[in-house]
């Protein structure tokens, strides 16, 4: 009985939030308020001032001794960093996440949502009315949905792609001409074996989708065509930096999971995240076409 | 400077994570400006202790709109005050789109009715699927506590749901017969 009910709570709060949109400038109206609260609180508190900061000093002369950096990173053996790949390999819900990303490309690099993914192009700096756009990307088991947005935050495209029964339905959302397409083509047939082979550039080449990266990582760590290069903190995570033999691709992989953190691929970066399957994660693979928009052809 | 940079690393942030963010607080504060003013409310405490926090500033952010939602927000008459006064012009709103969704997602509407502290165990349990000790974490209270809210806080929900008249539930069927 209560179960209905909690559905029917889950299908009521997604329809109810759906295409909510954080208002451009949050962040600096936050800042704006903040600030001037600080400046009234501040004004208010002078006259204790003097007492305190003598306080602060005795606290950061005594956080100092133990504020310091451990010297000395270690770098760990492959033959170690392989077998923790496997036992997190192992571990349960691993198929089971959300994947996050974030790239952000050169400028003059123009992207083109076409049937089945998107098409990059480069040209002079200042070639394209995109140029320097940053592209959001959320995946599950079967949805991917891209978002591109220009630097200034606006967004240019949406364009989801699932992956059912055997076709790929590519639909997109044209933010610049209001305009929306959607197109359904026979899946290509998979190649490989479905495990991970070694790529001796120091390439990437997963097998068998996002829940093989671990794999990917381990097979080429053990081949030798990427190599344990340090470890570092990536955006609070620590990261194991591993670098493919070509010099081009570096990949900085979770310590604990093995799911990449960032991926350098020649200057173009991207970050990950791995979040739960929650209703809230899930609903950012919705793509709702709005109101007034026009149906057009798919491109050739 | 400094500043600039947390605002700039901030809209960065919001870029990527902010829209989940922003539909819990709408589920949290009950409609999409009191969300903002909540959203807000927490980026301000966020910047506020922004030099202390390392790493990823989600965690913080979702326990602060939970901490302000459920508890704090009490204490902040202002924002209470303006946070009732959209609810009543909601409530009273025109026959528009706003509207539509309301009647369409009843249960959001009635979720609206249950006290912060519950309507904020619903929201993590059932919209975020926090287990109860995760939701606890969030909320700063037992595991218990929230098994409780949770359990309460649905037995309401039904029996809103069911006390609903039957002239609303015409004006429900109406509106959706008109979308179909």
């Amino acid at each position: 009985m209560n179960t209905e009910l909690e559905q029917r709570l889950r299908a009521d709060m997604a329809q109810a939030t759906q295409g909510m949109r954080v208002p451009p400038g949050l962040a600096l109206k936050a800042y704006r308020h903040q600030r001037k609260r600080t400046m009234t609180a501040r004004a208010v508190t002078a006259a204790a001032a003097a007492v305190l900061i003598a306080g602060a000093l005795t606290v950061a002369g005594v956080t100092g001794v133990f504020g310091r950096p451990a010297g000395g990173q270690q770098v760990r053996a492959t033959a170690y960093v392989i077998s923790r790949v496997e036992r997190a390999m192992s571990a349960p819900g691993m198929t089971n996440v959300i994947a996050f990303t974030r790239t952000v490309f050169p400028p003059g690099t123009t992207l083109q949502a076409v049937p089945g993914g998107l098409e990059g192009s480069s040209g002079p700096v200042g070639s394209s009315a995109q140029g320097g756009d940053y592209e959001l990307l959320w995946a599950s088991l079967h949805t991917t949905k891209w978002s591109v947005f220009t630097p200034a935050g606006q967004r240019v495209f949406d364009e989801r792609i699932t992956v059912r029964n055997g076709s790929i339905t590519t639909t997109v959302v044209n933010y610049t001409s209001h305009t929306w397409w959607t197109t359904r083509s026979a899946r290509p047939a998979a190649t490989g074996s479905g495990s991970a082979s070694c790529v001796p550039g120091g390439g990437i080449r997963l097998s068998g989708g996002r829940s093989s990266w671990p794999d990917f990582v381990r097979a080429q760590l053990a081949c030798g065509a990427y190599t344990v290069a340090g470890r570092q903190a990536v955006g609070g995570v620590d990261a194991l930096k591993i670098t493919g033999n070509s010099g081009r691709l570096t990949l900085w992989v979770n310590a604990a999971t093995y799911l990449p953190v960032r991926l350098d691929n020649g200057g173009l970066q991207t970050d990950f995240q791995w979040q739960r399957p929650t209703p809230a994660n899930l609903a950012m693979l919705n793509m709702p076409v709005p109101a007034g928009f026009r149906q057009v052809p798919p491109p050739a | 400077m400094g500043a600039d940079r947390a605002v700039q690393d901030l809209e960065l942030f919001l870029a990527e994570r902010g829209e989940p963010l922003l539909r819990t607080a709408v589920l949290l504060a009950g409609s999409k400006e009191a969300g903002e003013d909540l959203l807000q409310a927490a980026l301000e405490r966020l910047l506020r202790h922004w030099r202390k926090i390392e790493g990823d500033p989600e965690g913080y952010l979702r326990r602060t709109l939970y901490h302000l939602a459920a508890d704090n927000w009490r204490q902040q008459r202002a924002w209470r005050k303006r946070l009732r006064l959209l609810e009543r012009d909601a409530g009273a709103a025109a026959v528009d789109g706003t509207a539509e969704v309301d009647l369409r997602d009843s249960l959001v509407r009635l979720l609206r009715q249950l006290p912060p502290r519950q309507r904020a165990v619903i929201v993590a349990r059932y919209w975020e699927q926090l287990s109860e000790a995760e939701a606890a974490q969030v909320l700063g209270c037992s595991p218990g506590t929230v098994k409780s809210a949770a359990s309460r806080g649905l037995r309401r929900l039904r029996e809103l749901s069911e006390s609903r008249g039957p002239a609303e539930r015409a004006a429900q069927g109406s509106v959706r017969e008109q979308r179909s």
